[in-house]
């Protein structure tokens, strides 16, 4: 081989790692700053009182930091967000890349991605000015924030993802399976949803994982509909303060420094463990459950 | 032979190039903080800070880059810059976090400063602009206006706190809708001055909405007709249609009652600098305690300070 591109095949390789290892030690970097700043919660509150209490009351004296009520309005919020958005995802997906003629997804793909493109806020504003005013009128509620409204609004947000990573998974699928089931005269539907969809499987998994996610970690739509109650939610349509909100919200009114401060840094630092262990637990399932198509 | 081409040098120029600007952040405030005794010179000037104080600043901002375009018309010894002035908002918390940390060179809070939290700007610089009052509003609809338009304190405790849900409970000729309760975030500065003035410790109802800005919790107000909430004066006067002022403890938040001291919730608008501010800051301050300044303050609502 050429000495010369030996030498650039190395310079090339070493700036990729290099890059690589940047980006990791910036994770872990950001991962240890959170660790340290909320350090005085882990060790003064405690990770259990912290996790399951059940009383937010930063500034009160004593004060008292639980997040229970903003765990379990995360977990409502982007959970119903997907019970929402995947079935009309999934369904998109398979229209897509199976049934729809061919100018079709041509036509719909840009506008699905420019769904991705508009900023959270607008959708947020949206939501504050027409859903919740909308819930108000229709089902006469005092009050139209809800945890349900916030969902509503995150599954169009993250609709898109879970489409465009669905479709493409169902079309990396090798063109052999599809032949095959031409050739044994199989149908549209059943080629569809009976050798496409489980082949894709683990695509589309990941889809809905990037999709969680996302619907877990966005802050400014949930901030403007949830309606930042903190009491703790027994249904889908109690109001409720997400994790990514209460900070939004309480960061910039609390001292650096105190306490307070020092919490908001703990729930995100809860917020990031709850995303990273989403994405893991995943990845193990993932590849677990391998291809799903069933061996005779 | 080594054959490098064009392309991949400018790649590898590139990655140097990011590599030396992630490094240099490193190393850049330490330097900063070991050579600035003398207030420098700056190209613009930043403030940053309360949602309540920010539209004021920006007014006024927009006014004196109008009026005077470069410095040296504003004073013959400046030199012949642009005038630039950035405004942005964040919280009370965040301007006095980024006036303590340098990010702005002014940082706007509306809240009563600690005496732990004077003690940092010593050095520097406080100026009070005025103050802001915190109306106890409701919605126009509401016949809690004409019914009951005076609330005493232990009413808006029992309110606030959540002990009392319904407008009937807090008065028979009211409807049998339940009270929405809007708050500002808590530890915030408006919800400070309502906790100091009027719940005196007693935790504000786990129900009670929190919205992230002023102008969201007035807009919620002018929305809903079951809600009330504690509002800038300031938004009251500016849709004074569609929300109603109550009044508290029999003392309306009338001008006279406010500059008198007899109606107790309000806070001070403040600009905050950790250093003395440089010659141009200085005018830009003149300029905010100049009456047009204050007449900014006065037509957006708020209460000017007394000069």
């Amino acid at each position: 081989m050429n000495p010369g591109l030996e030498l650039k095949e190395k310079i090339i390789s070493t700036i990729f790692i290099s890059a690589a290892v940047l980006s990791s030690l910036l994770l872990l970097g950001m991962l240890l700053f959170i660790l340290r700043e909320s350090w005085p919660i882990w060790s003064q509150v405690g990770a259990m009182d912290f996790l399951s209490g059940t009383a937010w009351r930063p500034v009160s004296t004593p004060p008292q930091f639980g997040i229970a009520p903003m765990l379990i309005s995360t977990m409502w919020v982007a959970g119903g967000a997907l019970l929402i958005a995947a079935p009309l995802g999934f369904g998109c997906a398979i229209f897509l890349a199976e049934f729809a003629p061919a100018p079709l997804p041509a036509m719909l793909r840009p506008v699905l991605n420019m769904l991705t493109g508009i900023p959270s806020v607008v959708y947020g504003f949206l939501g504050a000015a027409v859903l919740i005013k909308f819930f108000e009128l229709r089902f006469d509620l005092a009050s139209g924030e809800s945890l349900f409204a916030a969902s509503l609004i995150l599954a169009i947000m993250i609709l898109p993802f879970i489409t465009s990573n669905s479709e493409a998974a169902l079309r990396s699928v090798a063109p052999e399976y599809r032949q095959a089931g031409m050739a044994l005269g199989v149908s549209r539907e059943y080629m569809a949803l009976r050798v496409l969809v489980p082949l894709a499987r683990r695509g589309m998994m990941g889809a809905l994982v990037l999709a969680f996610g996302r619907a877990m970690g966005e802050t400014m739509a949930v901030l403007m509909v949830a309606g930042n109650t903190l009491m703790l939610p027994f249904s889908w349509f109690n109001k409720g303060e997400p994790l990514p909100a209460l900070i939004a919200l309480e960061l910039g009114s609390s001292i650096p420094g105190s306490i307070h401060y020092q919490a908001l840094f703990a729930a995100g630092l809860v917020l990031i463990v709850m995303v990273i262990a989403v994405n893991f637990g995943v990845n193990i399932l993932l590849r677990r459950l391998k291809s799903g198509v069933k061996q005779f | 032979m080594i054959v490098v081409r064009g392309k991949t040098w400018l790649s590898i120029l590139l990655i140097s190039v990011l590599a030396l600007c992630l490094l240099s952040g490193c190393a850049g405030d330490k330097q900063g903080s070991e050579t600035t005794p003398v207030p420098t010179e700056k190209a613009s000037i930043k403030i940053g800070g309360s949602s309540t104080l920010a539209p004021i600043i920006a007014k006024c901002a927009d006014n004196f880059t109008e009026e005077f375009k470069t410095w040296n018309k504003v004073d013959s010894s400046l030199p012949d810059e642009p005038i630039v002035i950035f405004v942005s908002t964040g919280g009370s918390g965040f301007g006095l976090k980024s006036a303590v940390d340098g990010t702005f060179d002014f940082g706007m809070v509306t809240k009563d400063l600690k005496d732990e939290e004077k003690a940092q700007f010593a050095n520097g610089s406080i100026t009070q602009l005025g103050s802001d009052v915190l109306d106890i509003g409701v919605n126009a609809a509401n016949p809690i206006a004409k019914v009951k338009p005076n609330l005493t304190t232990e009413e808006l405790v029992a309110i606030f706190s959540g002990k009392v849900k319904t407008w009937k409970e807090l008065d028979p000729a009211l409807p049998d809708r339940p009270i929405v309760v809007a708050v500002r975030d808590l530890g915030g500065g408006a919800s400070e001055v309502f906790d100091k003035a009027i719940m005196k410790g007693t935790p504000i109802s786990p129900e009670a909405l929190q919205i992230p800005s002023m102008g969201a919790l007035g807009g919620k107000i002018m929305d809903n007709a079951d809600t009330i909430g504690y509002v800038s004066s300031g938004l009251v006067n500016q849709n004074p249609d569609k929300i109603i002022p109550l009044s508290v403890d029999g003392i309306a938040p009338t001008l006279e009652n406010i500059n008198s001291g007899k109606y107790k919730i309000g806070r001070p608008l403040l600009l905050l600098s950790k250093e003395k501010p440089d010659a141009k800051q200085q005018k830009f301050l003149d300029y905010l305690q100049s009456d047009k300044g204050l007449k900014v303050v006065e037509d957006l609502g708020y209460i000017p300070v007394a000069r």
